[in-house]
């Protein structure tokens, strides 16, 4: 089922959570919203929930307007941060749950819900825990109970806030490739919360990216990469060294020309107006030369060797830091010594 | 010699301050209530079965029973909506509701009394208008009953604030977007969560309701054999220089206070189980 937000504004007090954000899920397609705290993200899961409801804007689910539609009514599943499994309730109760609280006529039989509950237990590789209750269960298998517990229902989507937000690295591989699985097998339309890059981009088939209640770019994870949209998205992948540049307009190639520190790279971010700008270049993106050459002066402040790479941590001047992996360092290279990074790919954009 | 473990204190201060503790308690809860049930029986068993069949006191138990079981329920009902609404919903006047419902607490009971005097007295806002119209409040059961809410309405909303605000919206939410309907979430998922808490606070608002002296006073006007609750009975008892009938009948209200913990603990014991399962 196809997900669409458009325009869809809401304030809590006097702060603005969303900012007039729009967006489309296709069917079938796997979404990830990603940003800082209080980016939104949440929000407009939970406005797609119905948990919340938008100030203007409207939502709708395979094409049908559900703005005014309560929670109850819009067949969502939703997979809660803390899991908000009932505790009281066995593990085949939580998961029933959505099936026995029917009214009359739409009820399923007792059997037909425990069959159901039992293929979901399967499904989600739980079978013998049905009895245990949710405190006896570990991170990742409340998680699995909590996601069983969406899908009982038979939703026509499924939304999850910050999936593996609770639970250690090594689970959080592992659910991480197992809800990709469980998503590519029930072929919903899914959409999770998270502000963990490595996450959305790895998990995802188009990431959200968000900030202070507005989209900044909505893209695959190779062109949000590749090609983020603004400053922040590209400062939020993570590990670029911000560096002050210079654009200049009307390159050969038709996009702008970047001027790093006397090295002229066209530029990797959508074209900008000729003036100063901020250059993101990513650790993998330097070679280093001698001092003299085009690029950025810098000291070499330590360096430590991985394998066949080495990290420098370099220092400008005006000691800005810039970090460097260069794959075959010069040997006799030593703290203190003066050296030029010369980028060799290049992101800019419009001074803040 | 080593503690066992890194909170455990030296064997001289634990014993200290258990027995402090147990010496306290035996002082100030233990032998006031043996000397109770000895006075009561000081004169022997036929007094004493002679002082609790006595058409008044019979009476004023019926009466204590009458208004705790109006009372009782009615605030379980007024205690289970407000900290609904103070820990589920945002609004705007909410720390003024939280303190208002504190009110009873730090007001004398007998200001609490004093106050329905007042509303429905000869002399008060509404006694003309309810004389003309021939209602009773004061000095019958409905003063009594409306007294005894005032002084407990607090002990089932003070129980319960705290425990779902804990436990947030996060299960209610999840029942709403699996279907289910507000009243159904409300009775398959809030009311199994909070129900020790909501026992525990009908436990205590139901011993106060039954113990209530001072409002409960001053609303009643003392009409023997009619608006006399047990407490009032063993005062009255007691002035009369009655003292084995007044310990009689005292025994029987501290007997009922008895007969209120073993039901706690029986509950608790026999579903045990089922609260270790849930882990808290």
């Amino acid at each position: 089922m196809s997900v669409s937000a458009s325009n869809v504004t809401k304030q809590f007090g006097g702060f603005t959570a969303l900012n007039g954000v729009s967006l489309e899920a296709q069917e079938g397609e796997f979404l990830a919203l990603l940003g800082p705290s209080g980016s939104g993200k949440t929000t407009l899961l939970r406005i797609l929930a119905g948990l919340e409801f938008p100030d203007s804007g409207t939502i709708s689910i395979g094409g049908e307007d559900m703005s005014n539609r309560a929670a109850r009514d819009r067949q969502v599943g939703f997979v809660f941060q803390q899991y908000a499994l009932f505790r009281h309730m066995s593990v085949a109760d939580n998961i029933g749950f959505g099936l026995t609280v029917r009214p009359g006529k739409t009820r399923p039989a007792r059997t037909e819900i425990k069959r159901r509950v039992a293929e979901l237990l399967e499904l989600v590789q739980l079978p013998h825990l049905g009895d245990r209750y949710p405190a006896q269960l570990s991170g990742g298998q409340r998680q699995r109970v909590a996601l069983a517990r969406a899908l009982a229902v038979e939703p026509r989507i499924l939304l999850l806030d910050e999936p593996f937000g609770a639970l250690d690295a090594k689970v959080r591989k592992d659910l991480r490739r197992w809800l990709r699985e469980v998503h590519d097998r029930t072929g919903l339309t899914s959409i999770f919360v998270t502000h963990d890059q490595d996450e959305a981009l790895d998990l995802a088939d188009r990431v959200v990216v968000m900030d202070h209640g507005s989209i900044e770019q909505i893209d695959t994870p190779e062109m949000l990469w590749e090609r983020p949209a603004t400053a922040f998205v590209c400062d939020f992948l993570g590990g670029a060294n911000r560096v002050a540049a210079r654009a200049i307009a009307g390159s050969t190639d038709g996009g702008d020309t970047i001027d790093v520190g006397g090295v002229r790279l066209p530029n990797r971010a959508p074209a900008m107006a000729a003036g100063s700008a901020t250059a993101f270049i990513r650790p993998h993106e330097f070679e280093i030369a001698a001092p003299g050459s085009a690029g950025i002066p810098v000291t070499l402040r330590r360096m430590l060797r991985t394998g066949a790479h080495a990290a420098l941590e370099t220092a400008t001047a005006s000691g800005t830091i810039i970090e460097a992996t260069i794959p075959a360092p010069p040997e006799g290279l030593v703290a203190g010594d003066a050296l030029v990074l010369v980028p060799t790919a290049v992101r800019a954009y419009p001074e803040a | 010699m080593k503690p066992a473990t890194a909170t455990a204190e030296p064997r001289w201060l634990r014993w200290v301050l258990t027995a402090a503790a147990l010496g306290f308690l035996a002082i100030n809860l233990a032998l006031p209530l043996a000397a109770v049930f000895i006075e009561g029986f000081r004169k022997g068993i036929a007094a004493y079965a002679a002082a609790i069949a006595e058409p008044d006191a019979i009476s004023a138990l019926k009466l204590t029973l009458i208004v705790a079981a109006i009372a009782v329920p009615l605030n379980i009902i007024i205690g289970l909506s407000a900290s609904w609404a103070i820990a589920k919903f945002d609004f705007r006047f909410k720390p003024f509701l939280v303190t208002l419902i504190d009110l009873p607490f730090s007001v004398s009971p007998v200001v609490a009394g004093l106050i329905y005097v007042l509303l429905f007295g000869m002399q008060g806002w509404l006694g003309p208008w309810l004389q003309a119209n021939d209602i009773q409040i004061l000095f019958a059961v409905p003063g009594l009953v409306l007294a005894t809410i005032f002084v407990t309405f607090p002990f089932v909303a003070r129980e319960l604030i705290p425990l779902m605000q804990e436990q947030g919206r996060d299960e209610e939410e999840a029942a709403l977007s699996l279907g289910a309907s507000g009243l159904s979430t409300f009775w398959h998922v809030t009311l199994p969560n909070i129900r020790w808490g909501l026992l525990y606070g009908v436990l205590l608002c139901n011993a106060r309701a039954m113990g209530e002296f001072g409002a409960v006073s001053v609303v009643s006007g003392h009409i023997r054999g009619k608006t006399n609750t047990l407490p009032l009975h063993i005062e009255i008892l007691y002035n009369e220089y009655n003292f084995a009938a007044a310990f009689a009948v005292a025994s029987l209200l501290a007997g009922l206070a008895l007969v209120t913990l073993l039901l706690k603990s029986l509950l608790e014991w026999r579903y045990a189980g089922q609260l270790a399962g849930r882990g808290h």
